[in-house]
This record gives structure tokens, C-alpha cells and sequence, in this order.
């Protein structure tokens, strides 16, 4: 069990992390690695066909948590990989930080895999913990500390609300158990206001956790706020906590009720495009831009789950692990542009790079547009399949909304690269950027990564396929 | 009978301390009164017969989590009476949300009866019944994978606590045990020979 | 006697009383973890009442993790109450203002 190893592989890093001073630091990040290539190897290897549960039932292995996982640990470890130099530079490369991503990553491969609402939530707790800390980690700067309080408190509501909709459930069903929920909820004629409160509530906190409108108040303070590699962090990995989240509740546990929550979701979704997209057009850092375009993103993969079809469950699986892969590499531009010292996190720094480095500026072109959705890169293919899911399952006005709303959303996209390609460079910032080769090769891969999916989206979507059919 | 005298007097107690720690001006007033509260439902708890868990509530949280937080709120040296009023310009929206919810909550729980069967009161367990053995029975064979991960969550909250708070200041004057232990007595202790004086 | 309903009603209102204290309060934090504890409290009893009443000991399991968990909460909240106190020298929640948009 990858979860098993992880485990013990994040106690040795924290001894070791111990005994190393200060400028071995190194080593306490390259056996982090280790221990990342490790529990990937791990759950590569052991797979399994069909659905096997352990543990008194609240542990499941199957494609689908297989798939989430390779993808959730691979995101933690390009994470990694571009933190060491940001982090350096700011005097806060410290081994805690590797041991708070590997808890925060243990916490996530738990969420993906439970199958008890009791380990469900104990996961997102371990991960949400985590991630609160890991924000408020450069302790000298004061937004930081404010995005991690502000964090903390809604996630603390989110959790609560999350709890008192299961204690509900719990209550109707008479099971924590996600199969158990779901045979007592075809089986028994049941009430449904009181399902529906139970229902609600759940639906608040998964909606908090995936940052959809108007639960969203939290996403950009925090991307703002907390150091760029963690804000990358933040919006990579756990975005595949909250789908897993999504698919073993709403789908495995409540599937047989989906008229009583696809409404309420249909709404979330809306509200999220409409307010991603718009908000996102006043922004004048880029950061707070790529949080809102995020709320734009979560939009989307909600209106994938509201089409209620096997395809749309699908299509919001490849949203979500194209998305991770574009945010990566877009944050990792904002940590690159940020080498030399100061946080490059406002959208004129941006200004001339195609003058300064055409190559990185290419780069982000390329991450850019595939998130508008332009064809042939990887962020039109899930546009796409979710738009068809969508109008397959009879959803036409919502697939016209969200066409609308990736219209107007493009505008800010296109603002970036009018600010690297026709504008000029103000001042001193007219220098090329700096940064080591490893944060350069890993960038280039990340955003040609995306155009190679784009090219080629079969192999992941057949993947996404399998990993549902199970 | 007797029962129900007992839960309507320490619902009323529960309640209005509930109030308290909202409206209190004082952080530590507000503490106590959450304290007050926990130790009223751990009674209540006792009432439905989950008595281990009302021991945990009062050992665990009044014990450690409740000192904790007022061990902060007196380190912090908080400003009490702040310039500004106690509540802020949302507190009729907050009690607006507070009362829509409460209605849509007592909607459910009352006309609805919650859909459930109406549950019966089950039969109180016998004096022999032990409730914590029958929770450990289970916590450590069923529940034994979300045990280790609360393990974890526990080393995890130690990890985070000292990353965030821990800093050293240069200055400080602290003991260093290991030099202390390895002390010899050449160290300290330089024994001169003297020239005995002759009168 | 004493039936499931009492209990769930007690618990709503403590929900209530909890979510209006974290709109209202906006005058200190450590009073808004407090307002968090609370709502656990009120979890905690939904599950309590619902496990009695369907004689079944998974609720009273879980009720045993979510204290675990608050009590880790809580000491992670305030170590960032903590490290915000040392950077602004206020818990004042209209001072948390420094991002807007």
C-alpha cells in the first residue's frame, strides 16, 4: 500500500531533516524526491482491476483512485520541483516545508481512497491542516499570515458544515460507509426533506473545498497571500482531493438521489463561470487573475457532474487533471519571472518578455491559450467533452452559458500575452529572466506537456475511461 | 419524567452560554462561558448514554484545548475594549442568517419528523453495560485505519505548531544540557601549586 | 421522555447560534475559533443522538476522531493567531484587509 510507504518515507525525512544543518538542506529536499518516486512506483505496481475494500470497509482500491493518485503525487513532486529556488531565495528553505507537503499529499491519497465517510473526512482534514501551515509559512510576511487565517476559518466552516450534512445523512441511512449509504438509498423509500437538508449541507462543503461561487471568498486571498510555490501547490493537488471528494460522495454514495443535488449544483456552476470570468477581467495581479480564472475552471468541471452521465463524470476528471497541468505551469511562469528577489506577481511584469526571453514567453503563450481553449492544445479537448456530456444529457442552455462565458473569459487571457508581445518593459525590468536549469527544464516540459496532450488527448481520456468503469 | 426536567434545565443552561461566547466583550468571559457549555453537553452526553466520549469531552477539551486557548488569549495581551462598537455593520445579517437557518432546521426536524420512522426511546443498558469497552472493541478492529491516520493528523498538528512558532532569538540565554553533562573537572577547576609561606 | 427530536433541535439551535457568532463577531478572532468549536459541539451531538437512537457505535466512533481532530484545529489555529499577532500586533478581523479585490 503506497499510503503505508509514504507514511514512513515523511517520518525519516523529519529525523533526518533533524540532523542535517542548514546548507545540507539539499538533501532533506532530494530524499523528499525519493520518497515521492517511491509511493508512485508503489501505486503504479499495485493496481487492481475491480474494486477490492479493506480495513472494515473504509478502504478502497481501484482505477480510479489509482489514476488520482499517480496524478496527485506527480503534481506534489513538480511542485517540489519548482520551490527549491523560490524558496531559497526568500530564507525559507527549511525541511519542515517537505515534511508539511508530503502530510498535506498523505492527507489527499486518504480522501482519494476512502471509502468511509469517517477516513473521507479525516483525510481532509490531514490535507486541509497541512495546508493551512504551509501558507503561513514565510512568517515574516504579513499577507500570509492573513491568508492563512482567512483560510483556516472558512475551511473550519467548510469542514463543519461538511460534518453536520453527514451526521444528517448518517442519521437517514443509518451507515458511514459510502456502499452501505448508497444500497440503503436504493433500497428504502425515504423521505427526501430530510435527506435534502443532509444533502445541502454536504454540498456547501464540497463546494467550499473546490472554491465554486458563492463559496469562493477564500481562493484568491489565498493565492494572493501565500508564497507563490505554495499558492502552486494549493491549486494543483488538492483540485484531485475535491474531485475525489465529489465522485465517492455525490456520485458512488448519493448517485441514486442525483435529481435533488444536480439542480443545486447546475447553480454553483453558473454562478462560478459567471463570476470567474468576469471578476477575473478587473484583476492587476496575476495571481488574484489565475484564482479567478480557477473559479471560472471549477465551473466547468461542476457542469460536467450536473450532466449526470457516466461521460460527464468523465469529461470533468480530464478537465481537472488538464487544469492541474496548465495551473502548474502557469504558476511556475509567476516563480520564474520571481528569481531575482522580488515576487514578479503583478500582470506588468509581464511587460516585453517576448522582447526579453522569446522562449518562456512562448512558453506561456502556449499555457495561455490552451486555457482559453483554443484548439489543438489540451484545454479545448476538455471544454469540449464536457460541453458534449452536457448537450448529450440534455443540458443545452447551460453548454450555451458556458460557451458564452469562455468567450468573455478569454479577454484576460489575451491581456497577458498583448502585455509580453506588444508592450514594452518599463525601467529596470527590461532584463532577461533569471532561474536555475532545473526550473527551466521542468517549465518548458510542463507547458509542452500541455500542447502534447493537446495533440494526442486519446491515451488520458481512454485512461480517465477505464478508471470509471470499475 | 425526571429525565426530561433534566434536559430542559441543562438545554436552557447549554443555550444561553452558547450565547454568551458569541456575545461576550471579553475574550476570556467568552472562553468561560464555551467551557461552561462543554461541560453542560458532556452531562447531556451522559444523558444518552455515551459515557465515554462526555469524559473525553471534559478531560480533553475543558482540560487542554479550553486552557490552551485561554493560555493565548492572555499571552496575546488583547486589547479588550476595543474604539469600535462590539459587533460590526453585518451583525443584523448575521442574525437574519441565524434565524433563517434555525427555521429551515426546526422545518425539517419538527413537520417532517425527519422522515425517519419516528425512533422509539431505546432501553436504557443494563449497570454492567461499560460504554468505553464497547467503543474500544470496535475502535481497534473496525476502526483501526482511521485511528492510525488520527495518529498522523496528531504528529502532523505537532510538526505545524513548532514550524510556526518556534523562532530563535540570538541573545537568549539557555542551558545547553550536553555540555553541562560533559563538563570535566580540568574545565573548571585549576588547582595551583602554591609555595608554602615561611614565616 | 425524551426523544430524538429534542436532541436534534437542541443541536440546530447551538448550529444557529454558532453561524450567527461568526457573522457577527467580527471584532476578534480567537472568539471566532471558539464560535468553530462550537459547531463541532453541535455536530458532535447530532451524531451522539443519531447513534443512541439506531443503537449502532460507528456515530460515537466518529464523534471520537472529530474531537481528535478539533483539538489539533485548535492548536494549529492559534499557532497562526499567533504568528498574525506577531506581524500586525492586532486579532482584529476588519485589520485583515490587506488583500482586496
Amino acid at each position: 500500500m503506497a499510503e503505508i510507504f509514504l507514511a514512513c518515507g515523511l517520518c525519516v525525512v523529519l529525523v533526518v531533516d533533524l540532523f542535517v544543518s542548514d546548507r545540507n538542506r539539499d538533501l532533506t529536499f532530494s530524499l523528499a524526491l525519493i520518497v515521492l518516486i517511491g509511493t508512485a512506483w508503489i501505486s503504479w505496481t499495485t493496481g487492481h482491476a475491480g474494486q477490492v475494500l479493506t480495513f472494515g470497509g473504509s478502504f478502497v482500491s481501484d482505477p480510479l483512485a489509482q489514476l488520482l493518485k499517480i496524478f496527485s503525487i506527480a503534481a506534489v513532486f513538480v511542485s517540489f520541483l519548482y520551490s527549491r529556488d523560490y524558496l531559497k531565495q526568500r530564507n525559507i528553505f527549511k525541511g519542515e516545508y517537505y515534511v508539511l507537503g508530503l502530510f498535506a499529499l498523505l492527507g489527499i491519497m486518504v480522501m482519494i481512497s476512502a471509502y468511509s465517510m469517517m477516513t473521507m473526512y479525516l483525510g481532509l482534514e490531514m490535507m486541509s491542516l497541512a495546508l493551512y501551515a504551509m501558507i503561513a509559512f514565510d512568517r515574516e510576511s504579513p499577507v500570509s499570515g492573513e491568508a492563512a487565517m482567512k483560510y483556516f476559518i472558512l475551511g473550519a466552516i467548510a469542514s463543519g458544515t461538511l460534518l453536520y450534512g453527514i451526521s444528517f445523512i448518517y442519521g437517514v441511512t443509518g451507515s458511514l460507509q459510502i456502499g452501505e449509504i448508497s444500497a440503503a438509498l436504493t433500497a428504502g423509500a425515504m423521505n427526501e426533506t430530510s435527506l435534502l437538508i443532509g444533502l445541502a449541507f454536504v454540498l456547501v462543503g464540497i463546494a467550499f473545498k473546490f472554491g465554486a461561487v458563492p463559496f469562493h471568498m477564500w481562493l484568491p486571498d489565498v493565492y494572493h497571500g501565500a508564497p507563490t510555490s505554495v499558492t502552486l501547490f494549493v491549486g494543483t493537488a488538492p483540485k484531485l482531493a475535491a474531485i475525489a471528494l465529489a465522485v465517492r460522495i455525490l456520485v458512488e454514495a448519493l448517485g441514486s438521489v442525483g435529481h435533488l443535488w444536480e439542480p443545486m449544483l447546475l447553480v454553483l456552476a453558473v454562478l462560478s463561470l459567471a463570476v470567474g470570468n468576469i471578476v477575473a477581467i478587473a484583476q492587476t495581479n496575476i495571481k488574484r487573475m489565475l484564482a479567478y480564472s480557477t473559479i471560472g475552471h471549477v465551473g466547468f468541471i461542476l457542469l460536467g457532474f450536473v450532466a449526470g452521465s457516466h461521460a460527464g463524470v468523465e469529461a470533468a476528471l480530464f478537465y481537472t487533471i488538464v487544469y492541474i497541468l496548465m495551473a502548474a505551469g502557469a504558476f511556475g511562469m509567476v516563480i520564474l519571472m520571481s528569481s531575482n528577489g522580488h515576487d514578479a506577481d503583478r500582470l506588468d511584469d509581464f511587460r516585453g518578455l517576448g522582447r526579453r526571453s522569446p522562449w518562456f514567453a512562448a512558453m506561456m503563450l502556449l499555457l495561455m491559450v490552451s486555457m482559453i481553449g483554443v484548439p489543438p492544445l489540451a484545454g479545448f479537448y476538455a471544454k469540449w467533452w464536457v460541453l458534449t456530456a452536457l448537450v448529450n444529457s440534455g443540458h443545452v442552455w447551460p453548454a450555451v452559458v458556458a460557451v458564452l462565458f469562455s468567450v468573455i473569459g478569454a479577454f484576460y487571457y489575451l491581456r497577458v500575452i498583448r502585455l509580453m508581445y506588444f508592450d514594452d518593459a518599463e525601467g529596470e525590468a527590461g532584463a532577461p529572466v533569471a532561474g536555475g536549469w532545473l526550473m527551466r527544464t521542468v517549465l518548458s516540459a510542463n507547458a509542452l506537456g500541455v500542447l502534447a496532450l493537446g495533440i494526442l488527448p486519446g491515451g488520458l481520456l481512454e485512461m480517465c475511461a477505464r478508471a470509471l468503469s470499475g | 419524567m425526571l429525565a426530561l426536567i433534566y434536559f430542559y434545565t441543562l438545554a436552557f443552561v447549554l443555550v444561553v452560554a452558547a450565547v454568551g461566547v458569541v456575545t461576550a466583550r471579553n475574550p476570556v468571559h467568552a472562553a468561560l462561558f464555551l467551557i461552561l457549555s462543554f461541560v453542560t453537553s458532556a452531562i447531556l452526553w451522559l444523558l444518552l448514554e455515551a459515557e465515554f466520549l462526555a469524559m473525553v469531552l471534559v478531560l480533553v477539551y475543558v482540560g487542554a484545548v479550553m486552557v490552551l486557548f485561554l493560555f493565548v488569549v492572555m499571552m496575546l495581551d488583547v486589547n479588550v475594549e476595543g474604539g469600535r462598537g462590539r459587533f460590526t455593520r453585518y451583525a443584523p445579517f448575521g442574525g437574519l442568517i441565524a434565524a433563517i437557518m434555525f427555521m429551515e432546521l426546526g422545518f425539517v426536524v419538527w413537520w417532517r419528523n425527519l422522515g425517519l420512522p419516528v425512533m422509539e426511546t431505546p432501553v436504557p443498558h443494563d449497570a454492567d453495560y461499560s460504554n468505553t469497552k464497547e467503543l474500544g472493541a470496535v475502535l481497534y478492529t473496525e476502526h483501526v485505519y482511521a485511528f492510525e491516520l488520527a495518529a498522523f493528523i496528531l504528529l502532523l498538528a505537532i510538526v505545524a505548531a513548532i514550524v510556526l512558532t518556534m523562532r530563535r532569538r540570538p541573545g537568549l540565554k539557555t542551558q545547553v544540557v550536553s555540555e553541562q553533562v560533559k563538563i570535566r573537572r580540568e574545565d573548571r577547576v585549576r588547582i595551583v601549586k602554591m609555595e608554602a609561606e615561611k614565616d | 421522555m425524551i426523544t430524538l427530536t429534542h436532541y436534534l433541535t437542541l443541536s440546530a439551535i447551538l448550529f444557529s447560534v454558532a453561524v450567527a457568532g461568526i457573522f457577527i463577531n467580527r471584532k476578534n478572532l480567537i472568539v471566532l475559533l471558539m464560535c468553530i468549536e462550537l459547531l463541532l459541539l453541535a455536530v458532535n451531538f447530532n451524531f451522539i443522538a443519531f447513534s443512541r437512537y439506531l443503537g449502532d457505535t460507528s456515530g460515537q466512533v466518529f464523534v471520537f476522531f472529530i474531537l481528535t481532530v478539533a483539538a489539533a484545529e485548535a492548536a494549529i489555529g492559534l499557532a497562526i493567531l499567533v504568528v498574525l499577532f506577531r506581524t500586525k500586533a492586532s486579532i482584529d478581523v476588519q485589520e485583515l484587509d490587506e488583500m482586496k479585490g
